[in-house]
């Protein structure tokens, strides 16, 4: 057997040969600007599960809406939101409160010669949604009955105002081909069983996903030729990328979007997508504390909102009066209370709770932390002493649900972000009364906020369920339990030449987005 | 050598072992519920009950533990929480892109600091060796984090000489080298400040031996004397820090590949762990601590075969 040896020359020799191999790579191509109508785009992450039944969400969506039927789409109407038949449907019509009439359009080919779009896709599509990990978007729905090779009804179990905006406009309400995902085996991840859209999807794990033109779709063809979605985890880097002129657009966050307002790069332009989020600071109605009406009302009044959008938010969110976001029926544009800090140590005066100290747990992140602080700082000035306790997300969504520990004892005050859907009844299910120990942290009950819940879901009169939505609200409000924060935009930087779709909830639609 | 080999390589697989304990470990220490913490607090209990099951949450942790152990043996480290990928497959298809930027970074770092190193020897005490220990130190200092932002603000968006995101094109090796230039400047920049100052340090000590002094006395010429007497002997600490600087480099990577968005093991553990994929992060730690160990072990294999008085310690 031959000995193993080496002398230091050859050592030192084949050192310098591996360093010069690993720093030539070739010839570098300098040629890198982009030819023909190609978007470059950021995505946040790798898209797991296309499966509109079991996705995630986020960008998942995004290649739904590119690759995929949906029945309804969004349309911003001035500063609100609402829908409109998609390119797939000839007819949607609510007939009545409980049935919604759909005629597809004939012709509209799967790829894999799977044929073409069919009412009972829908009906396959909707039903397996039911058993799905997105269920809660199904829970109105009976049935889908199919009449006919593009006709159905989608048919729901009780009066349900929201179904076409929340459910059929969303990465939900994506339709598949049946015969596809049955040969499939009932589910999907990373690549879709069959097609039918504008667009075709490939992906290169951890790099990108490409979109190109579907060459079977028969449909209105988009502005754009392909579509590169670069996998950029941190917002931060996808900015860098930004101004560098890698991406065409992407999202920005607080601090950017206020540095680009100030000085908007050349050939820039700021689309906000919606503001559906909400941030409140909620307080222990039941903690012994915070029992006392007049102590949370103290809290209010003395929470300076402005300063946290200022010293947190650079200025950059929505100020909040509630949980109803703007561009939604039952958004709210004041409150019933206002930052008065003599109003606020008249009222804890009046309650004898004097040296009362308290914990504010927020999750860990720079925004909820800075805001913790201004409100640490402001309840300070009432002579209220605050510990802020940052706090991992694992054990922060579980802190006020009782069957997951005892810390939902201890909550006292905590800043809460939730995200909604572009619908008002979504926002209010988090705090009924059988919410109490799941969502509903504050833990207060009212027999007149529940009534109302269950009307707003059945009514269909615009104008009557904004009414319903604003008294929820109030109701919410009067209970001392919340400082209303702010409401977080989805907001996008891109090339002033092109004109970008966004939904409500931030998900682009490549294919609605225009060259001028 | 043949025993020396078989006691490193029963060692290091006690050190990789040892480090699956403490991972599985850690990550089972982490309050809250897994399944509720990887897949949201909102997730339906059919979803966190298929979770358990995939992830044998419902068995004891020794067996857990077993049963991971077993599985990594075979190749097997699970599969992706979200897409069901193998997250053996998932590395794979990364591993050479981490790579590619370690050997790039510590291949220029070692060629720029090696010399500076000797340079700094061979001219002890005058201007040339002080601007070679500043350039050093300076090097150091600078985090690697720090380097990538600047070289992205100045080379990407200021100047707009190279790429600022991404690996390049596939096939296109041009592309790909154009998109490590940054990265790899960017995490080798304070190797070249390390491998000075040790060459410096390790030449200076040789350079005082009888027989560089004889050689000298012999009328060599200073360069053979310098590279072909010197350096070989003051290399072999070099070699040790080459070896631990791979593995230091692996894990140094992430900011790298962060800020440049640039595909690798290092952004896989950190978008895993913001995700609260689990076996994925567990499974790219366990590989990149074996890739630690395995080059600290082909460092001490080296060492061995240069300098035959290491054979006989552990």
């Amino acid at each position: 057997m031959k000995r193993l040896t080496t002398t230091r020359r050859h050592f030192l020799a084949t050192t310098g040969a591996l360093g010069a191999v690993g720093l030539v790579g070739g010839v570098p191509s300098m040629l890198r600007a982009q030819e023909g109508k190609v978007l470059r785009i950021r995505l946040d992450g790798d898209n797991n599960v296309l499966d509109p039944g079991y996705m995630v969400g986020g960008t998942e969506v995004e290649a739904q809406l590119q690759c995929l039927p949906f029945l309804a789409e969004y349309v911003r109407e001035g500063d609100t939101f609402t829908w409109r038949p998609s390119q797939y449907v000839t007819k949607l019509e609510q007939r009545d409160p409980t049935h919604i009439d759909f005629e597809l359009v004939d012709g509209l080919a799967w790829s894999n010669g799977y044929g073409t779009l069919k009412a009972s896709d829908v009906a396959y599509s909707y039903n397996r949604m039911k058993t799905s990990d997105w269920s809660g978007y199904f829970d109105a729905l009976e049935t889908v009955e199919v009449t006919g090779d593009l006709t159905g009804t989608i048919v729901l179990n009780q009066a349900f105002a929201p179904f076409i905006m929340v459910t059929l406009c969303h990465g939900p309400g994506a339709i598949v081909c049946e015969k596809a995902v049955e040969d499939a085996g009932g589910r999907f991840t990373t690549d879709f069983p069959a097609i039918c859209g504008p667009y075709t999807y490939s992906a290169t794990p951890g790099q990108r996903v490409v979109f190109e033109r579907n060459p079977e779709w028969t449909g209105p063809l988009p502005d754009f030729d392909r579509i590169e979605g670069n996998v950029i985890t941190e917002v931060k880097a996808s900015e860098l990328a930004y101004e560098a002129g890698e991406l065409d657009c992407t999202e920005l966050g607080a601090d950017t979007m206020a540095r680009y307002q100030g000085a908007m790069p050349d050939n820039t332009a700021i689309t906000t997508a919606g503001q559906l989020q909400y941030m409140w600071l909620g307080m222990n109605t039941e903690h012994e504390k915070l029992k006392d009406i007049k102590v949370r009302q103290a809290i209010q009044h003395a929470v300076d909102v402005d300063s946290i959008l200022a010293g947190a938010y650079s200025n950059t969110t929505a100020k909040s009066h509630g949980i109803i976001c703007p561009g939604l029926l039952g958004h709210r544009t004041e409150s019933s209370y206002s930052y008065d800090p003599a109003k606020a140590k008249a009222l804890l005066d009046e309650a004898g709770a004097s040296g009362l100290e308290l914990t504010l747990r927020t999750l860990n992140n720079q925004e909820r932390m800075l805001a913790a602080q201004i409100i640490q700082a402001n309840l300070a000035a009432i002579g209220i002493t605050v510990t802020v306790l940052p706090v991992d997300s694992g054990p922060f969504w579980e802190m006020g649900i009782e069957e997951k520990g005892d810390t939902w004892k201890e909550l006292e005050l905590w800043l809460m972000r939730y995200g909604t859907v572009p619908d008002p009844y979504e926002a209010t299910q988090w705090f009924v009364s059988d919410q109490v120990g799941i969502w509903n942290w504050e833990r207060w009950t009212d027999e007149e906020f529940d009534r109302l819940y269950k009307e707003g879901i059945a009514e269909t009169d615009g104008a009557k369920r904004a009414d319903i939505y604003l008294r929820m609200q109030q109701i919410m409000e009067d209970t001392g339990a919340y400082v209303w924060i702010n409401h977080e935009p989805e907001a996008y930087a891109h090339r002033a030449d092109i004109t970008i779709n966004a939904a409500p909830s931030g998900e682009l639609n490549y294919r609605r987005f225009n060259l001028a | 050598m043949t025993a020396y080999l078989f006691k490193r390589l029963g060692l290091s697989m006690a050190v990789v072992l040892a480090v699956v304990v403490v991972l599985f470990s850690l990550l089972h220490m982490i309050p809250g519920d897994p399944a509720t913490i990887a897949l949201g607090p909102r997730a339906t209990p059919e979803a966190i009950a298929r979770y358990a099951a995939k992830m044998h949450l419902d068995q004891p942790v020794w067996k857990q533990l077993v049963i991971y152990v077993g599985n990594a043996v075979t190749g097997d480290l699970g599969v992706d929480v979200f897409s069901e990928r193998p997250v053996t497959t998932m590395i794979l298809e990364r591993l050479g892109f981490s790579m590619s930027l370690v050997f790039a970074g510590m291949g220029w770092a070692a060629v720029l600091g090696i010399p500076l190193g000797c340079l700094a020897a061979v001219k002890p005490n005058t201007w040339l060796d002080w601007i070679t220990g500043v350039i050093s130190v300076a090097t150091i200092a600078v985090p690697s984090f720090l380097v990538s932002i600047w070289a992205l603000l100045i080379f990407a968006v200021g100047l707009r000489w190279l790429p600022a995101i991404g690996a390049g094109e596939p096939g296109d090796l041009g592309d790909q080298f154009l998109h490590l230039i940054m990265p790899a400047f960017a995490v080798g920049l304070g190797w070249v400040g390390y491998l000075a100052r040790m060459v410096r340090a390790s030449m200076l000590e040789v350079m005082g031996e009888p027989y560089i002094r004889s050689a000298r006395a012999f009328g060599l010429k200073p360069n053979k004397v310098i590279f072909g007497y010197a350096l070989r002997v003051a290399i072999l600490p070099t070699i040790t820090l080459i070896g631990m600087g791979f593995g230091g480099l692996i894990s140094a990577t992430v900011f790298a590949e962060i800020i440049f968005a640039r595909p690798g093991i290092g952004k896989l553990i950190f978008d895993s762990v913001m995700a609260r994929n689990f076996p994925v992060v567990q499974g790219a730690v366990l590989v990149a601590t074996a890739l630690y160990i395995l080059v600290v072990l082909i460092s001490d294999i080296l060492i061995a075969m240069l300098d035959p008085r290491v054979r006989d310690s552990l």
